[in-house]
Formats: C-alpha cells, structure tokens, sequence
C-alpha cells in the first residue's frame, strides 16, 4: 500500500500527531523553525541552478541521492526558514524508503499537520513544486539504477 | 474637516472581518489595492442586478439604462482628473495605459536613434512595455538613477540627458518607497529642453499618486497620465490613459475589434475618432460604473486630508520600524510629499516568513519584489517587506502592526 492518510511511516505519524495538537499559528511556525534548525540542510555553496525549485517564492533547493543501503535520501536548502523547515518533515517522510515508494508517496501529511492552511497559495504551491521534484527524482534515481 | 475614520471605516464592510483563526484584519496592503466601500460594491451590485446590458448599440431599455450610466461614470472620472471626456480611453489599469502609450503611439512615433528615459523606480509595468519596444524598434532605453541614501531620483542625471530624449517615463509616486518624484519638473524641463529643444513627451504613471493627490491633468501638462481605478477604492480591471488632443491624434489603435470602429469592409475598416478609436470590443461596463462610484465617494473629502493622514501613519511606522534592531527602512520618510508606503527588511528573518508569521496576527502585508526589482537591486536586496496605508487605517492599527512585529522578531530572529 502506498504511503498516504491513514499509512504513514512511524516518525512522520509522530511528527503529525505533534503538530495537529497545536492549535496556535505562532506555535505551529516555531515547531516549524526548530524543525528548520535541526535538518540535513543542503549549504548555500551546493546550490545550483540545476537542484533549484521553481515555483517557490524564497530560493530553494533540493540534492537527492541514494545512501549506502540503496534507499533514498534528499537535502534541501532554503534561505525561508518555513521552506526549510517544510523541507526537514519532508526528509523525515522519505529518506530510507525505497525510491519506488519516495515516486507514489502521498505530499498530504503537511494537511494532517494543519500547515498547508498556515501557507500562502504561492507558498503551498512552492512545497507541491518540491514535492513533485522530490518524486521525479526518485523516478529518475530508480531509472538510472536499474530498477527498484 | 478633519477625517472621521471610524465612519469612514464603517462604509468598508470588509474591514470587519477576521482573519487568522479570530485576529481582526488589519490590511496594510493598500499600495497593491485598496479595499471597496459599501457604495461601490452596491453600484456594481445595482448594475447587475437592474440594468446589465452591452452598452452602445442597442436601443432596448436596459442597454439605454446601461450606457447612461457607463457613460455618466466616465464624465464623472474624467472630471475629477481635471480631464475633457476626450482626453480619456478607458483601459484594464495603469499597464494597459502604458501598452497603450507604447503599442498606440511609440511605436508609431518613435524609431532608431530616438531615446526613452525611464527611471531606477519605475514598477515593472513602466519599464517591460519599453524594452520590447526598444527591441523592435532600435530605441535607447536610458535611466534616471536613484539615489538610495533617501530614495530620491538623482536629478543631476536627468538634466545630463534630457536634451536628447524623445519620451519620458516617470512614476509619480514609488510604489516601493512612497517617494514623491518632481514630475513639475521633469515635465516641464522635458518639454523645455527634451529632443534637443523640439520638446520630449511625458508620460507619467499615477498608480500610485492618483488615491493620494488630486491629478490634475489639465494644469499637469504631461502628454499621457497612466492610472488604476482598484487602487483609489475602484475595482480591479479598470483604469484609464489620459491623453491630450494632438498627441491622440498621432495615435494608432493597440487593440481593434468591435466598438471602435465607424465601418468593416471586406477589404479595410474605418475607425471612430476620439478615445472610442483605442476601446474595442464590450467594455468594463459594471467596473466603470464602480470606478465612477469610488471617485462619487472619495469626492466628499478633501485629497491633501487622505494623504496627510496615510503620510503621517507611514512616517510615525518608519521611525518605530527602524528602531527594531536588525531591521533597515529603504528610503526616507520625513518629507511630507511622499506616500504612506513604508519598506523595510530584516537582516535575518527572511520577508516571506515575517510576512506569514505577520499574517498570523491578522496582518495583511505585501512581501517580495514588488514588480519592481531594479529598485529593490540599488538597495542590493531581492526581496522586502511593505506595509502601506489609505484613508480607512488607524494609529491604532499602526501600533498593533508595530507591537506584533516586535515580538515576531524577538521569537524568531
């Protein structure tokens, strides 16, 4: 099954039960921007234009790879603490899996967290825009690679 | 008569609302549009609900009904800018005026060799329109630096090459930093002195100036004034091009189509004259009777009272912003001729997450480049935050706005 609502992967699930008991936009934010200072972030001196996301208002940027097991993993760099942040829970969601499971992973966990009602529609646009690019290189890690 | 703000507040249905899970609105994005009085939104409500109907052509009920008031709602726009109805076509806004002045009567007029002198502050809409054209045709596109220590235009550069521009385009008032530009001057030095003598035409875009000064286009002198209705208290999509006389008459039609014309062959048409040569197809019709409303509206009260006030809540917002640690206010707001526009930019939270964690209180600001990023690259930002104020906001409002943006900076910065 794929991982959507009602199936998520363990840490992800906490992080959504974290924020969905937050009520307070102010609060949500600041869980947002410690989630910011505590990812794997992509250094401005690894941006190019090549791993740069289009679509978000802040400069943007995401690296993914697979790891020594063969599973997926990104980075991503933002100058917007909310978009690194947006980016750390997504590292969370999907480095370790399988990239056939990173291609039909559902983006609707930052619903359940209560963000996507806290983003700008250019901002939400800008996390879909990541997301897609987060899935098409999945699909290009599985092609390049040779299979699943 | 001095400005009774909480009446005036109370024709603004919208101002009531709340935002942000219960914080009560505070709209401070007046420079991007303002928001709409009861009267306007009855006006175009009363248009569709009793006499909706295509305007010029008909000859039943409701078309009469329709045109008499499109028709009145222009006489009324183009007398409160000091305007004859024949010196105004009917536009979407300020940058299809522009267009209009670039695509009608440029491109027609102007060629290699010629020379069009923006400016540093120009939006966006003031400076694309003149770069494709100077592309097509082989015009220079020259600039008036600013000068960024008060966002001021350097003059100096002005008047070392006014003498060989043929069209000058000038913001009256920046979007960006609320700066008042001496378009008297620029005016008249362009006619004086531009295209070696002969006199350059000038074009001056009142986005901006137009809901905070009574234009005056008669006393003015510019050849083309470019305006918006939505950012007066109108509705989006309509807006006007102020032209004189003669510099119509060297004008060509941007768009064609119905309406504009006198008589379709299969071989050529012939077109009308005046104004209704540059408006083809069905018109804004409701959005002009809304306009129209918006001018009946703010024609109670007295223009120098709207910006004293919106002036003097954006300079009490400045000084209070730049005592912020971290922040930088772009531009200088002690003169009493600029707007109520106030940018700024923190050194460490970028604008989009102040702008979002400001909207969490209820705020409504503008964040980004602000159709203007030449502007924004003399200050070597790429991005800012800006607040801007009209005739409905409050000290009061100013002090929340101020409040909050501190503790947002002392949780997150």
């Amino acid at each position: 099954m794929a991982w959507g609502p009602g199936n998520w992967p363990d840490g992800l699930q906490e992080a959504i039960d974290e924020f969905s008991d937050v009520f307070d936009a102010m609060e949500r934010y600041e869980m947002l921007f410690d989630w910011a200072s505590k990812a794997d972030i992509l250094t401005s001196k690894g941006w190019t234009e090549a791993n740069r996301i289009h679509g978000c208002q802040s400069e943007a940027h995401i690296e993914c790879e697979l790891d020594n097991s063969g599973g997926f993993r990104m980075r991503g760099g933002a100058d917007a603490q909310i978009v690194q942040g947006l980016m750390a829970i997504t590292c969370l969601a999907v480095n370790g899996l399988p990239p056939a499971q990173v291609v039909t992973f559902s983006p609707a966990f930052i619903e359940e967290m209560g963000l996507k009602a806290s983003l700008t529609p250019s901002r939400s646009n800008g996390f879909l825009n990541m997301f897609e690019r987060v899935r098409t290189e999945a699909a290009r890690l599985i092609s390049e690679n040779g299979g699943e | 008569m001095v400005l009774d703000i909480a009446a005036i507040r109370a024709d603004f249905p919208i101002l009531a609302r709340e935002v942000a899970g219960g914080k009560k609105l505070v709209y401070l994005d007046n420079a991007a549009t303002t928001q709409k009085p009861r009267q306007v939104i009855d006006a175009m409500s009363y248009f569709y609900e009793n006499c909706n109907s295509n305007v010029h052509r008909a000859v039943h009920t409701l078309a009469v009904e329709a045109t008499e008031q499109y028709e009145a709602a222009r006489d009324s726009i183009a007398d409160w800018f000091g305007a004859k109805r024949e010196n105004m076509v009917f536009t979407a806004g300020t940058t299809e005026a522009i267009n209009l002045v670039a695509w009608g009567w440029a491109r027609e007029n102007l060629g290699e060799g010629d020379v069009i002198l923006l400016t540093e502050m120009e939006h966006h809409a003031d400076i694309v329109p003149w770069q494709l054209l100077g592309e097509e045709k082989g015009i220079e596109i020259r600039y008036i630096p600013i000068n960024t220590e008060d966002g001021t235009l350097d003059m100096g550069a002005f008047d070392a090459t006014i003498e060989e521009v043929s069209l000058v385009c000038v913001v009256h008032t920046s979007n960006v930093l609320g700066t008042r530009n001496p378009i008297e001057r620029i005016i008249s030095d362009a006619h004086a002195r531009g295209r070696g003598g002969a006199g350059a035409k000038v074009l001056i875009d009142c986005a901006q100036g137009a809901p905070h000064h009574r234009i005056n286009f008669a006393t003015l002198g510019a050849e083309f004034v470019a305006i918006s209705g939505h950012k007066m208290c109108g509705p989006t999509g309509i807006g006007c091009l102020l032209v004189d006389e003669d510099t119509l008459t060297e004008m060509v039609p941007f768009i064609s189509g119905g309406d504009m014309i006198e008589e379709v062959h299969l071989t050529h048409s012939t077109f009308q004259t005046g104004p209704q040569k540059f408006e083809a197809g069905t018109p804004k019709i409701a959005e002009a009777i809304g306009w129209g409303a918006a001018i009946n509206w703010l024609s109670q009260f007295d223009m120098t009272e709207i910006h004293a006030h919106c002036r003097g809540l954006g300079r009490w917002t400045a000084e209070q912003i730049r005592g912020i640690e971290g922040m930088t206010v772009h531009g200088e707001h002690d003169s009493d001729s600029g707007s109520g526009v106030v940018s700024f930019l923190h050194d460490s939270l970028h604008s989009e997450d102040l702008a979002r964690l400001m909207d969490a209180g209820g705020f409504a600001m503008r964040t980004g480049h602000h159709c203007a990023q030449p502007l924004l690259r003399a200050f070597g930002v790429t991005s800012s935050n800006r607040v801007s104020f009209y005739l409905y906001n409050t000290r009061e409002e100013a002090e929340a706005f101020i409040e909050h943006l501190r503790d947002v900076v002392t949780r997150f910065s």
